[in-house]
């Protein structure tokens, strides 16, 4: 009987490799034993068939049951998290390609309309199908490779009362969408550094358009500087994601916090002693530029101010470092007395 | 109406589901093939497709509370089950658990007979 065999196929063809044989024989058998039960050892009719496999059901309603429990392509146990990367890439990469439009546009005004039309284009051919795409592929792969044991993960396990978060209070809150917004910062900064080095300067422009640029980093140590940025910048990103979860000043927070600034602390420090990581030939470089010319007032004004600001910037950056610190153990112990 | 025959279709299926398997491991004690399991429970006024009963077998199989054979001596080979050792203690337990389930049951059901009155 053909059609009994096209049956069984239906069904195990939606069973994975290792359970087919198994369960096609046991069909057949369950299906020779109702043909023999429904014709009382008559022969065989073609309509006989077709009342036993419609029985049985549709071959996919079958598979199912076998499969047991549902397929997902993103579970339940992922989903959260899934949404979550989701949303900060999607946000990103929107973000990116805004500053990337307007960074087109200052260089390159007259051809707004152009890079504006690129700049939607984009969102609908590559950046938003290939975030949604790569975010979704990395998370159905760890899906499938889960086979099963993410079911088993007991999403209640460990859980007390004495863990229920507190009702926000509007000075130990912290809010979601801040961490989103700064993650997205640290992204998008990241992104700059990494790509766009021979844009971080003072930039000369001559009859509109981008003539040159008198970079702020001595590009003999700019890996060293690319280095240092990205792991403050990391740690920045770690800093946020754990704000997210934490939702409000707690101890764990503010220890992770105080350590990884104190890292970013000493790395600032190591680098700020034994690097030269500025421009040693900025000055230089804006009188050849035609920027300002040597000697004269301007000149002096400008000297005073690139020294001052490569100075003041580290100081700021520690005095930001410490800050957290501190504005977290206030947060943090707030309200505790 | 057939608003109350949809809700009781769904209720009866969500019963169902919990007692077949109590009422299939109950008659595997000693080994049995899937469509003979589907006769005898039919015999005693438990319903179960085939379609339903053969997934069944094998979900329990794979959680170790069914062992199975294929018996390939006669004309039509068969995949016997049979109960294996946690299998009969997780039996013993469910029985005992239905038990206390139907007597509570029970009385929760004739106690609101009662306060209801007569009807």
């Amino acid at each position: 009987m053909e059609k009994i065999e096209r049956y069984i196929y239906a069904v195990t063809k939606r069973l994975p490799e290792s359970q087919r044989q198994d369960v096609a024989d046991e069909l057949h058998s369950l299906i020779q034993d109702m043909l023999e039960e429904n014709t009382q050892g008559g022969a065989v009719t073609d309509e006989a068939v077709n009342q036993v496999l419609l029985q049985l059901g549709h071959p996919r309603t079958l598979a199912q049951e076998y499969r047991g429990g549902k397929k997902y392509l993103i579970g339940p146990e992922l989903y959260d998290l899934y949404m979550f990367v989701l949303k900060i890439a999607l946000i990103s990469v929107v973000a990116l390609f805004t500053a990337v439009f307007i960074f087109q546009v200052i260089l390159n005004p007259v051809h707004i309309l152009d890079y504006f039309i690129d700049y939607i284009v984009s969102f609908f051919t590559t950046s938003i199908p290939v975030v949604i795409g790569w975010t979704t592929f990395g998370f159905a792969l760890v899906e499938y490779f889960s086979q099963g044991q993410l079911e088993k993960v007991d999403l209640n396990k460990g859980w007390h009362p004495s863990n229920l978060p507190a009702i926000p209070d509007s000075n130990k809150q912290i809010k979601r969408s801040e961490s989103v917004v700064s993650i997205v910062f640290y992204v998008l900064i990241i992104v700059f550094l990494s790509f766009s080095s021979e844009y971080f300067g003072v930039w000369t422009f001559h009859e509109g358009e981008l003539s040159g640029v008198v970079p702020f980093i001595n590009e003999a140590s700019y890996s060293s500087f690319l280095l240092l940025a990205l792991i403050i910048l990391a740690f920045g990103i770690v800093k946020e994601c754990l704000k997210y979860i934490y939702e409000r000043w707690t101890k764990s927070l503010l220890t992770y916090t105080t350590v990884l600034n104190l890292i970013s602390i000493a790395f600032v420090l190591f680098v700020m002693t034994t690097m030269e990581i500025w421009n040693p030939n900025f000055m230089q470089e804006l009188v050849q530029q035609g920027i300002v010319n040597e000697g004269s007032n301007g000149y002096e004004t400008v000297r005073l101010i690139w020294e001052q600001f490569t100075f003041w910037i580290f100081v700021l950056l520690l005095i930001g470092l410490v800050w957290e610190i501190i504005s977290g153990v206030i947060k943090t112990f707030q309200g505790k007395k | 109406m057939s608003n109350a025959n949809e809700h009781i279709e769904k209720l009866m299926q969500e019963l169902r589901r919990g007692t077949i398997t109590i009422g299939a491991l109950s008659q595997l004690d000693e080994p049995r093939y899937g469509y003979s399991l589907v006769t005898t429970l039919k015999e005693k006024g438990i319903q179960v497709e085939p379609g339903t009963l053969y997934p069944l077998l094998r979900r329990l199989e794979k959680q170790g509370l069914l062992k199975s054979q294929w018996d390939t001596n006669e004309a039509r080979p068969r995949k016997y089950y049979l109960l294996s050792d946690t299998g009969k203690e997780v039996l013993s337990q469910l029985h005992d658990e239905w038990l206390n389930i139907v007597s509570s049951m029970n009385r929760l059901l004739n106690e609101g007979g009662k306060k209801d009155g007569e009807d």
